[in-house]
């Protein structure tokens, strides 16, 4: 059913995002940090395919791939992430040969250290240790956590502590490169650049996270718990946040806020069973400020707002739509409460689902290629009429995946384009 | 304190001086005293208790552990503060998580609440000679840091009575069986995070099997990515979606 496109990439993103149903399936893979592809995918999907060239790390982290041009292009790939405007030179990227035996392409200034366990970690310039993958895992893990012990007095170095935190430490593009004297108006020039040669829609990743932030801090258990029991340390340490944050948007908005379409917030606030806090604690803590922050960006520039927010939040939606979110992802639908189709009876007119389309967790990892195709056609005519949808994976495409799935996913899509 | 003595016995009609030759009115008075004295003992008892019960509920460690210290002076027994304080609201906790009246943060702080009671009482238990509900040994599998799950589930299994051992994160299939045979628990709980080292669990329950002690020990996994299918696929014993599901499925398991 491949129909001639009459929309431009960038216009079917824009028409969907306006609950328009575009002339075609719009569709996401690697726009942003969770909705792309593990870097042991991609190389297994590439060599499946056939196809030359490496796969760079560009999310160290979660050690995910940036797509490169091929891959957008054979799988019609409608948007992408505007950090690929920089390390787009050769010499950015080193070869390391990764534990699981393939060699992929680091950024030159990440530089891991094997340790006698077998696993890796990697410290800051002041030795502190701020990461780690254990053994026969596939990812880094948090090691320093600032605030462990308790807040501080005031939040002068608030911006060297979460420096020490690996979401900031080892930040992916263009953050890497955001202590240049010059990045704003570099990250201004090669944007111009890239939206002259590219007819895609441009995601500009600008975390401004609250809650996470919190939980990157304090540890998750002991922000969980001053959610409830010590609210005054919280509402402190979410003002200074926020002033950081509102910086963040002030110079973002006036580099790319009329070049980019949709900037991407991130906060996680659901786990498999139903949001971390109740919905009076988000309202109460939380929506004030992400209104503030959505506020900010639709009155600032001419993009689209857009929550990175995991797991089971469908008690928190309402609030969110409120909160000025046009887009909602990765739309984790095996999480309670997280059916597609309750979703989209009951949220389809207010806000644009950005995930949903395939589950990374059992379906992509371990079905067949037919069942794959099945699930991801039946998510598809649940999500996507009256326009309001994006077709992505729930998160990452997981290293576990096999490349005939990934592809049997795209056949399935293309039948929708 | 509303009942208090010095109140009571001014409107008591034997309070009042009156003729005794035969010391009649001083043993009633006597024993009214110890009468008296035995109910308001078990009113502030039965107050300490709900003290201790309600500071669960709020999460407020500081009150639950003075709670339980005068508990123990008005001479409440460890094991009647741990059965109708702690166990009983423990439960109470579970219960509001499961009908979403409470959240993880109302959770972890009722958990740390309870900890914090339990702390005085653990070595009066001992030496009552108080027998567990059971023994669990605990752990998150190997190449997976993730361990709020597992330790709310620890903490609410101590707070159902069970005596738990921690193995932390990142532990092998290796170290689980040696702290079977060691320990000789009744049940082992697995928790993982990731989709990629789920298949420890299995890998676990086999070396268990192949080192011959898999029929004395019950094996509960958890974690985001698991599911009763692959629970009954490896071999285990049961599987449950969150920490207050998962202290019920364990004493089911072991009283079974």
């Amino acid at each position: 059913m491949t129909k001639k496109p009459v929309m431009t990439s960038r216009e079917r993103i824009l028409a969907a995002i306006d609950h328009h149903e575009p002339d075609a399936l719009p569709v996401d893979l690697g726009a942003t940090p969770s909705s792309g592809i593990s870097a042991i995918a991609y190389y297994n999907l590439k060599k499946h395919l056939g196809m030359d060239g490496g796969t760079q790390v560009y999310d160290v982290v979660q050690q995910v791939a940036q797509p490169e041009d091929a891959i957008l292009d054979r799988f019609g790939i409608d948007v992408v992430d505007i950090g690929r405007i920089f390390n787009d030179r050769p010499e950015d990227w080193y070869d390391f040969t990764l534990p699981q035996g393939m060699t992929v392409q680091f950024p030159t200034w990440f530089h891991p250290r094997q340790l006698a366990d077998k696993g890796w970690d990697v410290v800051d310039k002041d030795g502190t240790r701020i990461a780690y993958m254990p053994y026969g895992a596939t990812f880094f893990d948090q090691t320093c956590f600032p605030y462990l012990d308790g807040y501080p007095a005031n939040f002068k170095e608030l911006p060297y502590w979460m420096g020490k935190v690996h979401w900031s430490g080892l930040v992916h593009s263009p953050w890497d490169h955001a202590s240049e004297p010059d990045f704003w108006q570099q990250l201004r020039q090669r944007a111009i650049g890239l939206r002259q040669s590219s007819a895609r829609a441009l995601v500009v990743v600008a975390g401004c996270n609250l809650f996470e932030w919190g939980t990157f801090l304090r540890r998750m258990d002991n922000f969980l718990m001053d959610l409830a029991s010590d609210q005054d340390s919280v509402e402190r340490l979410l003002d200074a946040l926020m002033e950081q944050h509102l910086q963040t948007l002030e110079k973002v908005c006036a580099a790319v806020g009329d070049l980019a379409d949709i900037l991407r917030f991130g906060d996680d606030l659901g786990t498999d069973q139903g949001p971390f806090m109740a919905p009076k604690t988000y309202q109460k803590l939380f929506k004030p400020r992400h209104t503030q922050l959505t506020e900010y960006v639709h009155k600032h520039s001419q993009m689209k707002t857009f929550l990175h927010s995991c797991g089971s939040i469908y008690k928190l939606l309402p609030d969110l739509i409120e909160a000025g979110y046009d887009v909602i992802n990765p739309v984790q639908i095996t999480s309670r409460n997280m059916e597609p189709e309750k979703l989209k009876q009951e949220f389809g007119k207010d806000i644009t689902f950005w995930g949903g389309g395939a589950d990374t967790r059992h379906i992509l990892n371990s079905a067949t290629p037919e069942q794959v195709k099945d699930h991801v056609r039946h998510n598809i005519e649940i999500l996507s009429p009256g326009g309001g949808f994006v077709f992505n994976t729930v998160h990452n495409i997981l290293s576990d995946v096999p490349p005939q799935n990934v592809i049997a996913m795209f056949e399935a899509v293309d039948e929708y384009r | 304190m509303p009942w208090s003595n010095a109140n009571c016995c001014k409107a008591s009609p034997l309070a009042r001086p009156r003729a005794d030759p035969f010391g009649t009115l001083a043993y009633l008075k006597t024993s009214e005293s110890r009468f008296k004295q035995q109910f308001f003992k078990r009113r502030i008892q039965i107050n300490d208790i709900k003290v201790i019960y309600q500071a669960v509920l709020d999460g407020d460690a500081a009150a639950s552990k003075e709670g339980v210290t005068a508990a123990l002076k008005e001479g409440l027994a460890a094991d009647t503060i741990m059965q109708e304080g702690l166990i009983a609201a423990m439960s109470e906790v579970g219960r509001m998580f499961e009908e979403g009246v409470y959240f993880v943060p109302e959770m972890l702080n009722a958990a740390r609440a309870m900890k914090a009671e339990l702390e005085p009482l653990k070595p009066l238990l001992a030496l009552s000679g108080i027998k567990t509900t059971g023994r669990v040994v605990i752990g998150t599998v190997k190449g997976d840091l993730h361990d709020i799950g597992k330790n709310l589930v620890g903490m609410m299994l101590e707070g159902a009575g069970f005596e738990v051992t921690d193995l932390g994160a990142d532990v092998t299939p290796e170290k689980f069986v040696e702290v079977v045979r060691q320990r000789k628990p009744q049940l082992v709980a697995m928790s993982a995070l990731l989709t990629t080292t789920v298949a420890s669990m299995g890998n676990t329950i086999q070396m268990l099997k192949d080192t011959g002690v898999r029929e004395q020990v019950k094996v509960i996994i958890a974690g985001a990515p698991l599911t009763q299918e692959y629970a009954d696929k490896s071999g285990a014993d049961g599987y449950s979606p969150d920490a207050s599901s998962a202290t019920r499925l364990v004493k089911s398991l072991i009283e079974a």
